[in-house]
């Protein structure tokens, strides 16, 4: 793998992942939204957060592990729990991923 | 200050994952800065890693970058999402705020600014923390690759799963929004069972398909 090749795709995907991100600011945050499509935003974030809890949850690696025996569900439910009843990120982040660690030796 | 110790579980969820982006790009050809400036740079989280992936098996440039601004797309959403909370804000600031833009950043500020506590300040400061913890996770894992070895070991494939779940809980807080996470969710899985009847939608795309139906289900029919 040449260096010239790995840095031009790391200055594209520098431009490309701005390009995403910043225009859709500028411009939307300078303009007055119709009732319904402020209404439909407010749904994206819970929306993004299901489907990626879910994709990564039920089909790590991009194939499905539709099992009792699959350690991601198994982990990710008490991180919910923990989460719920302590309202904290870094709390719920670090006990899911011990929990993981823990399941994941379990099931061998 | 309040913005840095609400980005703080970030931090701490990046640090590993970025230590595994380090040790991965090493260990397909990178130098160890090629990595970090990579991280610095792009801050695309899943996208870096597909990147990677397709970098391996010798894809084009053009093809690399594409797939990681499509698995990107989301942003999109998350920028017209937050767009409302930022009018009146210089443009300076919202292109700042705008390179920090992740999942996690996004999904923190949206669940402070419920509670109306969240400013520009304290936005900025979740940002400067999320970028410091994925940047200093890349050099730690390109400087130390032979000493950190597998990094699934230390349970990192679940750093994001985690992180995820917690940010779903915090942002699902009415039926409404129950709901409609449901649905999403319901098509992420669902979506890719398709392709058993010849209809195969791209990886890249599922996030983005699965999350605008829901959003949509939720505006039309619930209200």
């Amino acid at each position: 793998m040449s260096s010239s090749y790995i840095w031009a795709v790391v200055a594209f995907m520098a431009v490309a992942n701005y390009a995403v991100r910043f225009p859709p600011i500028a411009i939307v945050s300078r303009l007055r939204l119709p009732e319904q499509v402020v209404r439909w935003l407010s749904y994206v974030p819970a929306a993004v957060m299901g489907s990626l809890v879910a994709g990564e949850v039920l089909r790590p690696a991009g194939e499905y592990l539709l099992t009792l025996r699959n350690p991601y569900l198994l982990a990710a439910v008490p991180t919910a729990f923990i989460y719920h009843r302590t309202r904290s990120f870094l709390g719920a982040t670090v006990a899911g991923m011990l929990i993981f660690v823990g399941i994941r030796a379990l099931l061998g | 200050m309040r913005g840095v110790r609400l980005g703080l579980p970030i931090f701490l969820g990046y640090v590993p994952v970025g230590a595994a982006f380090g040790v991965i790009a090493t260990t397909i050809g990178f130098s160890a800065l090629q990595a970090v400036v990579c991280s610095a740079t792009a801050l695309a989280g899943a996208g870096q890693f597909i990147a990677l992936n397709l970098m391996k098996e010798g894809a084009g440039v053009v093809a690399v970058v594409a797939a990681t601004t499509v698995v990107n797309l989301r942003y999109v959403l998350f920028g017209a999402t937050l767009s409302p909370h930022l009018k009146g804000m210089p443009l300076a600031s919202q292109a700042l705020l705008a390179f920090t833009l992740t999942d996690e950043t996004f999904a923190v500020n949206v669940s402070d600014r419920r509670t109306g506590a969240s400013s520009g300040a304290s936005m900025a400061g979740v940002g400067a923390i999320a970028w410091t913890g994925w940047v200093a996770g890349t050099a730690a894992g390109a400087l130390a690759a032979s000493l950190i070895g597998d990094p699934s070991r230390w349970g990192v494939d679940f750093a994001m799963p985690a992180m995820f779940t917690a940010l779903l809980i915090a942002l699902a807080e009415d039926r409404k929004q129950m709901v409609v996470a449901a649905c999403a969710a319901l098509l992420a899985v669902g979506l890719p069972a398709l392709a058993s009847v010849g209809i195969a939608i791209p990886s890249s795309w599922l996030i983005v398909i699965a999350s605008m139906g829901a959003a949509t289900l939720g505006a039309v029919v619930l209200r």
